[in-house]
């Protein structure tokens, strides 16, 4: 310990430069952990946060609810497969709207009855009981979207007023007000006044008691090749865009991962290189290899936990920033599990100067003088 | 920028001074020091550690700067020099031979020569020509391929001395050329420093504290404690 | 210069790792950038085709193609507007396509447009019921002469030709004629008809520069039009700042993190050669002189990290199916991504100067260690 101390204090420089090259990894491995969790919760989180178990698009909808329509043909298809459960619909669209004085957009989500498209994570206020009343993302609270505000739909001028807010329902990056259905159809009558009644979009399914959201799905989907049942779970990451996302972001962390330990274990091997005559000399007075390989480890541990204080410290006020429509979040998991591997990492990468420090030999201090190696 | 006088002597100091300033007064590392070095002339410096060998040494070859006096190496007045135009000088008029590191290691010998010429004038085939040379003339012409670390002491000391040859220096100056060496290496190396000198014409100074390397001096000349006494 | 470049043939175990962690940031450069790029081009494709200076959408619309409507009084006013040459309509819907062939839940993503002025790429609209498709259908099986059937009312389009790089928002785009568009939008999106002369956007020509173009045309309208220049539309798309700002930071910050590892790696190597400086600097090298064997190390260690990431990365181009990861590779990337590393290593090795500056010649006589 005291060695290993020492040491860092004389080469401030090289150790400073080093916490900060992993310090500077650390952030941006967190900060796109958070973009990426952001990303996606900003995409799909009304699909995640709904209480349906299980969706049912038309397969023309690609898994995007907007793009999806179900006729009254598709819709008694699934009222028949799903004997013994709750089918309610489920309608949405884009608006332009006025919030806050200011014209934006804003995605409306109508659904039928509590259970089967509510949302499940509400914050405050409640969830809608009439007409003209919306549960609003918490994300755009700020933006004209608080309990008691009056959102404005354009060009018609239907008015819906916030009567709770829930945390993490947008759809597609947008502020995202979860309405009843007849509100839905009153937003998209008074934009376009001869739309009639439009189908709904997808329908949420509550299963028949004893069969699961998954038999569910698959029961559906045999009923019909124009019916696209998923689960929860599946309707989120199964939209257009999430699986790339996720699989881009996993290369960019595999690739950030692996940089750490090359860093480090460079560094030290490096380090252990040039002050081979001093340890030669630690070795010929009589310090036990152990000790000095203690002060390596003492030193990776030192640097890999300095890096993850800077890159942490980085890290945590950006972490609680919005990024365009994406919310950041301060993921705890991240931060651990990331601390614990690059801690792990770190001190494996410093084996291969741990076994120069064993190797060497304190005879050597008595021999050559070491000079043109 | 100044010319050689071919018959000027090898080296001139004189009132050589220098001093170290320090938190409590100055240290004084050599005391007017008077001294002249002929050409052909080998001068061997002997003193114990600390007495200001080292530190005329490195005046005398354009490495330091001293605190007042004259120094003419070969009718070249380098007194006044800036620290570039003594690197200039270094690269022109000085050979050295070093005690330790000495050779570049991963370079071969002939390549350690060249560094002399890469890292000046950059003349090329003529420069290769004179590595070749002075290879053969040292009797290293069938390790100019080797490496340092492929090379004994004795034949890591004749490619330094090769080395300190490329530039046809006024002044060599060698610092404990012996020192790693056993005895009879050492004997060797002296007896190889003082036939090519000579036969050059080329001033050397040695510097040393083995009384015995004295006996292939010209002359030897002892310091302690910053004095001279010739 | 040759005594640095010596070193590196000659001790290339020294360089080796510093290299690999140099080519893995490399690697990571070139991936972020191509992801943007690729995530960019995908969504953008459709907007930059088109052969006109401003994109003209209603002004509530907030630059949203589905949401806009632009009718025929609208657009008259346009077309008077000062300057304008060439005014042509615009639709879009966005639909899933039945490829013959294909099971019948493996739907190809489309946009398909109606317009009145042929994109880069089309020679010129096509025929009722006829579109041009985008080359990446391709690898959906559609080839010239499929019959696509578009949305839940299976509207049949005849593909008759490919065009490059006409994605909207990751979908290919379809290329027809207004009256094709509105055929499908009757038969697959009854809410959405529109009246026979009213389009969502339109696209103008005209002379002078598009911006002092779109200003004529919103001045026109007395504000009922948004007008946008090309450019500008392609970055209204939802997304497509955020990602570039987003990707341009973590690239910044990446680039930092290569100076930092080039900065540690050299300072590290000139701690280790101090002697060896010493000794050159006292035979006359100049600080100069050494200080370029550094740079010239560092850049040539960029170089073949540079070149061997660039291999990688287009052989894992290669490897990705396409649809999966939206990488796009092109020369501009990987000539940026090059250069802004060259500069990382001249950056970085200038942190050495400062050390290699202080070496003393003087170190190199006199002392036995």
């Amino acid at each position: 310990m005291f060695l290993a101390l020492k040491e860092m204090r004389r080469a401030k420089v090289r150790f400073t430069l080093l916490m900060a090259a992993v310090g500077l990894l650390v952030f941006l491995i967190l900060f796109q952990q958070s973009l990426q969790n952001g990303l996606i919760t900003a995409f799909v989180g009304a699909v995640r946060n709904q209480s349906a178990p299980v969706l049912v698009y038309s397969v023309d909808g690609r898994r995007v609810i907007q793009g999806s329509v179900i006729g009254p043909e598709l819709e008694a298809q699934v009222r028949d497969a799903v004997a013994g459960g709750r089918v309610g619909r489920i309608g949405q669209g884009t608006f332009t709207v006025t919030a806050d004085d200011a014209l934006s957009e804003a995605t409306v989500l109508g659904y039928e009855e509590e259970g089967l498209g509510s949302p499940t994570t509400l914050v405050t206020g409640r969830l809608p009981q009439g007409p003209g009343e919306a549960v609003a993302s918490a994300a755009d609270e700020a933006a004209g979207f608080g309990v008691g505000d009056v959102v404005r739909i354009e060009p018609g001028g239907l008015e819906v007023r916030v009567v709770g807010l829930a945390d993490d329902i947008q759809l597609n990056v947008a502020p995202t007000l979860f309405v009843a259905y007849e509100t839905y159809l009153d937003a998209v009558r008074s934009r376009n006044p001869d739309a009639g009644t439009p189908p709904p979009n997808v329908l949420a399914v509550e299963p028949a008691p004893g069969i699961s959201a998954g038999d569910t799905a698959a029961l559906i989907n045999a009923a019909s090749d124009d019916l696209d049942a998923l689960t929860r779970a599946d309707a989120a990451a199964k939209t257009p865009g999430v699986a790339q996302v996720q699989q881009s972001f996993r290369v960019i962390f595999l690739l950030y991962g692996l940089v750490v330990p090359l860093v480090t274990g460079l560094f030290f091997l490096i380090v252990t290189f040039q002050k081979a005559p001093s340890l030669t000399l630690l070795r010929a007075i009589g310090a036990p290899a152990g000790r000095l390989v203690a002060a390596l480890l003492v030193q990776v541990l030192l640097v890999v936990g300095g890096g993850l204080a800077i890159g942490i410290g980085l890290y945590a006020p950006l972490s609680v920033q919005r990024i365009g429509g994406i919310t950041l979040r301060f993921e705890t998991a991240a931060v651990i599990g990331w601390s614990i591997a690059l801690l792990v990492l770190g001190t494996a990468s410093s084996v291969v100067s741990a076994r120069r420090v064993v190797a060497i030999d304190p005879a050597a201090a008595l021999g050559g003088t070491g000079m043109d190696r | 920028m100044t010319v050689t006088d071919p018959h000027a002597p090898a080296l001139r100091l004189e009132g050589v001074r220098k001093v170290y300033p320090m938190a409590d007064g100055e240290v004084v590392a050599l005391e007017r020091a008077d001294l002249t070095v002929d050409r052909g002339e080998i001068v061997a410096l002997v003193g114990p550690s600390g007495s200001g060998k080292t530190t005329l040494c490195s005046i005398a070859g354009g490495i330091l700067r001293a605190s007042g006096g004259t120094i003419v190496v070969g009718g070249d007045d380098i007194s006044g020099y800036s620290p570039k135009q003594l690197t200039a000088f270094r690269r022109r008029a000085v050979g050295f031979v070093f005690q330790t590191v000495n050779l570049v290691p991963f370079l071969t010998a002939r390549e350690n020569l060249l560094v002399v010429d890469e890292i000046g004038a950059r003349t090329g085939a003529p420069a290769r020509a004179r590595a070749d040379q002075l290879l053969e003339e040292l009797g290293l012409a069938d390790r100019a391929k080797n490496l340092p670390s492929q090379l004994s002491g004795g034949q890591r000391q004749r490619v330094a001395i090769g080395r300190a040859l490329m530039n046809d220096p006024t002044l060599v100056l060698f610092d404990e050329p012996t020192s790693a060496l056993d005895s009879k290496l050492g004997r060797q190396v002296m007896e190889l420093i003082r036939s090519e000198m000579t036969a050059r014409g080329i001033a050397a100074i040695v510097v040393t504290h083995d009384e015995r390397i004295t006996a292939f001096a010209d002359r030897t000349v002892h310091i302690s404690d910053g004095v001279l006494d010739a | 210069m040759k005594i640095a470049l010596r070193e590196l043939r000659r001790r290339p175990g020294r360089f080796a790792t510093a290299t690999v962690i140099l080519t893995l940031i490399a690697l990571l450069l070139l991936f972020l950038g191509g992801l943007l790029d690729g995530l960019i081009r995908n969504s953008t494709g459709a907007v930059r085709a088109q052969q006109g200076g401003v994109v003209v959408s209603s002004a509530a619309s907030q630059s949203s193609f589905l949401r806009s409507r632009i009718d025929p009084d609208l657009r008259a006013r346009v077309a008077a507007a000062p300057g304008v040459e060439e005014v042509g309509g615009l639709g879009i819907v966005q639909l899933g396509a039945r490829v013959p062939g294909n099971g019948p839940r493996d739907l190809a993503d489309v946009a398909l447009f109606g317009v009145e002025i042929a994109p880069r790429g089309v020679p010129n609209v096509p025929d009722t019921g006829e579109v041009w498709a985008d080359r990446i259908l391709e690898a959906d099986g559609v080839r010239v002469g499929t019959e696509l059937l578009l949305g839940p009312a299976r509207s049949p389009v005849v593909v008759v030709g490919f065009v490059e790089d006409t994605n909207y928002l990751g979908q290919a785009g379809l290329w027809g004629s207004p009256a094709t568009w509105r055929s499908v939008v009757a038969a697959n999106r009854p809410a959405e008809i529109v009246a026979d002369g009213v389009f969502q956007s339109l696209v103008v020509r005209g002379s002078g520069s598009p911006v002092d173009l779109a200003a004529a045309v919103d001045a026109a309208t007395g504000g009922a039009t948004l007008s946008l220049t090309i450019a500008d539309t392609a970055n209204a798309i939802p997304g497509v700042a955020e990602q570039r700002g987003t990707f341009n930071q973590i690239i910044g910050v990446t680039v930092a993190i290569a100076i930092v590892v080039i900065a540690l790696f050299f300072a590290l190597l000139t701690v280790e050669r101090v002697a060896l400086y010493g000794v050159l600097k006292a035979i006359g090298a100049r600080s100069r002189t050494i200080f370029a064997g550094l740079v010239v190390q560092a850049i040539v260690v960029t170089v073949i990290a540079s070149t061997v990431a660039t291999v990688v990365v287009l052989l894992l181009d290669a490897a990705i199916p396409p649809g999966s990861i939206p990488v796009t590779i092109t020369v501009p990337r990987i000539v940026s991504s090059v250069l802004s590393l060259l500069v990382a290593a001249v950056a970085g090795s200038a942190f050495s100067l400062r050390r290699v500056l202080r070496v003393d010649p003087a170190s190199a006589i006199g002392s036995s260690s």
